[in-house]
C-alpha cells in the first residue's frame, strides 16, 4: 500500500518535472515544436506527393490521347452490348475516355469523304489535344476538308450516302442530271445539311475526317449501333495494359484488343524517370531535413547540461535524469509530428490541386509513421548529447567549463 | 576591438558555431540543389519526352493527308508531289537548328511482293551519320525515333540497301523469319531482298516494310525524292503569343514576331522548317507537341513547389537554430552589457559573428549543392545539369534574410536583458 502511494507521488512528480521544464522555458520550446514539426511538414508533404505521383502524373499522360484500340475479329462490328462489357471489364475509375468509331463513306459535291460517328464528349477526354477551331459538338470537320471545301465555322454542306445494306446505283448515262439527282435521293440513300461547329486540327490524319455524333449517323444511314473500332483512354501502366489486352481476349472473345506500344513504352520510360526524379529529390530533401531537424534539438538540449548536473548534484540517478529527457523527446516529437502531418498534408493537397487540379487521398499511415520518426530524432538528439554529461562530475560541470 | 572579439567568440564557441555552420550548410546545399534540378528539370524532361518520336512532320504543300486514311485514297494523284532529299539536312542550319534532336526522310509507296500481293514500303534513312557543312557531325534516323518499336533481329543499317525490315502482322500473316528472302517489285523494277528484322510497332507500320531510302527510291523509281520529313524538336510550351502566331505570323507585331521567332515554339520551328524546304509545309504533330508541353508544365511547376517547401523548410530551420544559440548565450553578452556595452554594439557582434558562419556555411553548401544536384542529374537521366549562376544570387539573398531574421527575435530579447539578472543566472 505505502509502496503504490510512492510509484504514484513519483509518477506525479516525473509528470511535473517534464511539463515543467516544458513551460519554464516556453520560448525555447516553441523554437523546439516549430523544427521538428517543420521537418514533419517536409516529411508527410513529400511522401504524400511521392505516393500520388504515379498516378496523377498517369493521368496526365493520357492527354497523348487513347493507349488501348479494341477492334472486332474480321469484318464483324462491335454492338453497344459488347462496348458496355468492355466498360464493365475495364472499369469505370480507370477509364479516362472509351470513345466507338464508326466509319462510313459519304460524298460531298460528290467527291468521297469519310465521316466518322463517335461520342463526341468521349473522344474530347481522349483527344484533349486536338485543336478545334469553333467548339466541340456534332458536327466537326478536319482542317484537310475545311481547307478543300472551303468551308468556316457555321457554314452548311450536305453529304450523301447510301443507306446500310443497300446497293448504291451508279448515275446512268441515259438520264438528264436531274433525273439522276432524284434517284440519288430514293429509299436507298440519304442526304442531309450540316453546320460546321468546329475545325479539328491535328496534324495527323484526323484532318481528313468529319466528326459526328454516333447516334446521329446511325439514324442517317438506317441502321443500329455498330462499331468499328472503340478507342479506350486508360490509367494503366504497360503491364497492366496487357494483363488487361488478355483479359479482354479471354472473357469477350468477339474483341481484338490492341495496346498503342508507341505510348505505353513512352509513358513508362518517361513515367519511370519522373518516379525515379520524385523518390531522389525526396530522399535527398529528407535526409538533409531530418539532419537539420536533429543539429537544432541537440543545440537546445546542450545547454541544458546545467540544469542536469544541478539534478544529480541533487541526488537524481542517471536513469531518472535519461527517463525525464526522454518523457520531454516524446511529447515534443509527438506535438511537432502532429503538427506536421496535417501541415505537410495541407502542402500536398495545395500541390495537387495546383498542378494537377485534383485533390489527393489522405494517407492515414502517415500519422503513426511521422510521429514516431520524429519521436526517435528528437529522443535521439535529446540523450546523444547529454550521455556525455553523465560521467562527468556535477561539481565539474556547475563551476562552468 | 570589436573583430577581435568576434575573432574569440568565433574559436571559442567554435562548437556552436559549427552547428550553425553545419545547419547552414545542409539549408543553402538543399536549396542550391533543388534550384539547379528545378532549372534544369524542363530540358531534361523534354529530351525524355522524345520517346514519342516525331513532333513535327514536313510535307509537300499540296500532298493532302489523305492518303494516310487506311490507304483508301492512294492512287488518285494525292501521292504525286514530294520534297527533295537533298533539302533535308537543311534543317540543321535553322535558326532552332541546335533544337532539332532528329528527323528522318520518308519516302511511302506501294510494291507488288513475292509476285503475289500488294504491300505498303516505307524507306528511310535507319540510321544516318553526315558531316553538316558547318563541320558539325550529325547521327539521326528513324531509330531515334521508333524508341517503342519491339525489334527481333537487327535494325537496319545505314548502307543495308540489300535487306529489309518487315512488320510484325505482315510477317505472321505471311510466316516471315529473319534471314528469309522476299522479292519486291513494282514496274520494271525488282529487286531480291533479305529480312533483317521484324518490328512491333503497335500502330499501322506492323503491316509495312521498311527499307533504306535509296532502295525505296530505286524501287519506286523516284530519285532524289521523299514524301515526307518527321523531325524531332524541342520546343517550349505553347503560350498565347505562340497560338496567335500559328493562325498567321504577319498578324504579330514586328517586336512579337522577333520574341516569337526566337523562342522556340513549335509553330516558329515549323516557320523556319518552311524557309528551307523546298514546297514544304511543317505541321506540329498535335498529340505529341500539345501533350509535351502538359507534362513539362506539370512537371516544371511541380519540382517549383517541392524547391519552395524545401527552401521555406531549410530557411526556417537555419533561422530557427539561430535564435536558439543566440539566447543560449546571453550570459555572456550580459557580461558585455554590465561592462558598459551599449544595445546597438552588442547586436552587430551578434549578427557580424552569425553573418560570418553563414557565409562559410552557405559557401561550402553552395558547392555540396552543386554535387547533390549531379548526384540527381547522373542517377535520374544520366546527363549533367546544367548550374544556373542565378541560383548564387538567390541563395545568398534569402541566406541573407534568414539569417537576419533569425538573428531579431535573439537581438530584441538581447535588448531587454537585465545583466545582473542574466549573471546571476536566472
Amino acid at each position: 500500500m505505502a509502496n503504490k502511494i510512492r510509484t504514484g507521488s513519483r509518477k506525479r512528480m516525473y509528470m511535473k518535472m517534464v511539463s515543467g521544464s516544458l513551460i519554464r522555458r516556453a520560448s525555447r520550446l516553441i523554437i523546439a515544436v516549430l523544427a521538428i514539426a517543420i521537418g514533419a511538414t517536409i516529411l508527410s508533404g513529400l511522401v504524400t506527393i511521392y505516393y500520388d505521383i504515379p498516378e496523377q502524373l498517369g493521368r496526365e499522360f493520357r492527354s497523348y490521347g487513347a493507349n488501348l484500340i479494341v477492334l472486332p475479329h474480321g469484318d464483324a462490328k462491335i454492338t453497344r452490348e459488347v462496348m458496355n462489357n468492355l466498360r464493365n471489364l475495364i472499369g469505370t475509375v480507370k477509364i479516362v475516355g472509351m470513345a466507338p468509331y464508326r466509319y462510313q463513306t459519304v460524298k460531298i459535291n460528290e467527291q468521297p469523304y469519310i465521316i466518322a460517328g463517335t461520342d463526341l464528349s468521349q473522344a474530347e477526354k481522349n483527344s484533349p489535344f486536338w485543336y478545334i477551331d469553333g467548339e466541340w459538338g456534332h458536327v466537326m470537320i478536319g482542317r484537310e476538308i475545311a481547307d478543300t471545301l472551303n468551308l468556316t465555322v457555321g457554314d452548311t454542306f450536305t453529304v450523301q450516302g447510301v443507306k446500310y445494306g443497300e446497293q448504291a446505283e451508279a448515275s446512268r448515262k441515259d438520264l438528264s442530271a436531274e433525273e439522276n439527282q432524284k434517284r440519288n435521293l430514293a429509299h436507298q440513300n440519304f442526304a442531309r445539311k450540316f453546320t460546321v461547329k468546329g475545325i479539328v486540327t491535328t496534324g495527323g490524319a484526323e484532318e481528313g475526317f468529319i466528326f459526328a455524333d454516333i447516334d446521329m449517323l446511325d439514324e442517317l444511314i438506317g441502321d443500329t449501333f455498330r462499331a468499328d473500332v472503340i478507342e479506350c483512354s486508360i490509367v494503366a501502366d504497360a503491364d497492366e495494359l496487357s494483363a488487361l489486352c488478355s483479359r479482354i481476349e479471354n472473357e469477350i472473345p468477339e474483341l481484338q484488343p490492341r495496346a498503342v506500344r508507341r505510348l505505353t513504352q513512352s509513358q513508362d520510360i518517361v513515367l519511370g524517370k519522373l518516379k525515379a526524379l520524385v523518390l531522389i529529390v525526396t530522399v535527398v530533401v529528407l535526409i538533409i531535413t531530418m539532419i537539420s531537424v536533429y543539429t537544432t534539438m541537440t543545440a537546445m538540449v546542450a545547454e541544458r547540461r546545467k540544469e542536469i548536473a544541478l539534478k544529480k548534484a541533487l541526488g537524481a540517478e542517471n536513469k531518472l535524469v535519461m527517463s525525464e529527457l526522454l518523457g520531454e523527446g516524446v511529447l515534443l516529437g509527438f506535438i511537432g509530428g502532429a503538427l506536421g502531418v496535417f501541415l505537410g498534408f495541407e502542402f500536398a493537397q495545395r500541390v495537387s490541386l495546383n498542378v494537377f487540379g485534383r485533390a489527393i487521398n489522405f494517407q492515414w499511415s502517415l500519422i503513426p509513421v511521422t510521429i514516431a520518426v520524429f519521436i526517435a530524432i528528437t529522443v535521439l538528439a535529446s540523450i546523444i548529447p547529454v550521455r556525455k554529461v553523465m560521467d562527468i562530475h556535477p561539481a565539474i560541470v556547475l563551476k562552468g567549463e | 576591438m570589436f573583430w577581435h572579439i568576434i575573432m574569440k567568440t568565433l574559436i571559442r564557441q567554435r562548437s556552436k558555431m559549427l552547428m550553425i555552420a553545419f545547419t547552414v550548410i545542409l539549408g543553402v546545399s538543399l536549396s542550391t540543389a533543388m534550384m539547379n534540378v528545378m532549372l534544369g528539370v524542363g530540358d531534361k524532361v523534354n529530351r525524355e519526352l522524345k520517346v514519342y518520336g516525331a513532333n513535327i512532320t514536313v510535307r509537300h504543300k499540296d500532298a493532302a493527308l489523305m492518303s494516310d486514311l487506311y490507304g483508301l485514297n492512294e492512287g488518285l494523284g494525292v501521292n504525286d508531289k514530294f520534297l527533295h532529299e537533298d533539302d533535308v539536312l537543311k534543317l540543321k542550319s535553322i535558326f532552332w537548328g541546335f533544337n532539332i534532336l532528329d528527323f528522318a526522310p520518308i519516302l511511302d509507296g506501294r510494291v507488288l511482293m513475292n509476285s503475289s500481293f500488294d504491300v505498303a514500303i516505307m524507306g528511310t534513312w535507319p540510321m544516318k551519320h553526315a558531316v553538316l557543312s558547318t563541320g558539325e557531325e550529325l547521327n539521326t534516323g528513324l531509330k531515334s525515333l521508333r524508341t517503342w518499336w519491339d525489334v527481333s533481329g537487327e535494325w537496319l543499317n545505314e548502307n543495308d540497301d540489300d535487306y529489309v525490315m518487315t512488320g510484325s502482322i505482315l510477317a505472321s500473316e505471311n510466316h516471315i523469319h529473319v534471314g528469309d528472302k522476299i522479292t519486291l517489285k513494282n514496274g520494271g523494277h525488282e529487286k531480291i531482298f533479305t529480312v533483317k528484322g521484324i518490328f512491333n510497332d503497335g500502330g499501322n507500320a506492323d503491316s509495312k516494310i521498311l527499307m533504306t531510302l535509296s532502295s525505296a527510291q530505286a524501287l519506286m523509281n523516284l530519285h532524289g525524292k521523299v514524301s515526307s520529313i518527321e523531325v524531332s524538336a524541342l520546343t517550349t510550351p505553347d503560350n498565347d503569343l505562340a497560338r496567335k502566331a500559328a493562325q498567321d505570323p504577319r498578324s504579330l507585331s514586328p517586336e512579337e514576331y522577333e520574341t516569337w521567332y526566337c523562342t522556340a515554339y513549335v509553330s516558329a520551328i515549323c516557320h523556319q522548317i518552311q524557309e528551307v524546304i523546298r514546297d514544304g509545309v511543317a505541321k506540329p504533330v498535335r498529340q505529341v507537341a500539345e501533350s509535351e508541353g502538359t507534362i513539362l508544365n506539370k512537371t516544371t511547376l511541380l519540382m517549383v513547389l517541392i524547391t519552395i517547401l524545401s527552401s521555406i523548410g531549410s530557411a526556417l530551420a537555419i533561422s530557427n537554430l539561430i535564435t536558439a544559440s543566440v539566447i543560449e548565450r546571453s550570459q555572456e553578452l550580459g557580461l558585455l552589457k554590465a561592462l558598459g556595452a551599449y544595445n546597438w554594439q552588442i547586436a552587430l557582434l551578434v549578427l557580424a559573428e552569425v553573418m560570418i558562419t553563414g557565409l562559410t556555411g552557405g559557401i561550402i553548401g553552395y558547392f555540396l549543392g552543386i554535387g547533390f544536384a549531379q548526384v540527381i542529374g547522373q542517377t535520374v537521366f544520366g546527363s549533367y545539369i546544367e548550374i544556373a549562376k542565378m541560383v548564387i544570387l538567390i541563395v545568398s539573398v534569402i541566406l541573407f534574410f534568414v539569417t537576419l531574421i533569425g538573428s531579431i527575435p535573439a537581438i530584441r530579447y538581447l535588448m531587454t536583458l537585465k545583466p545582473t539578472e542574466v549573471l546571476h543566472g536566472k
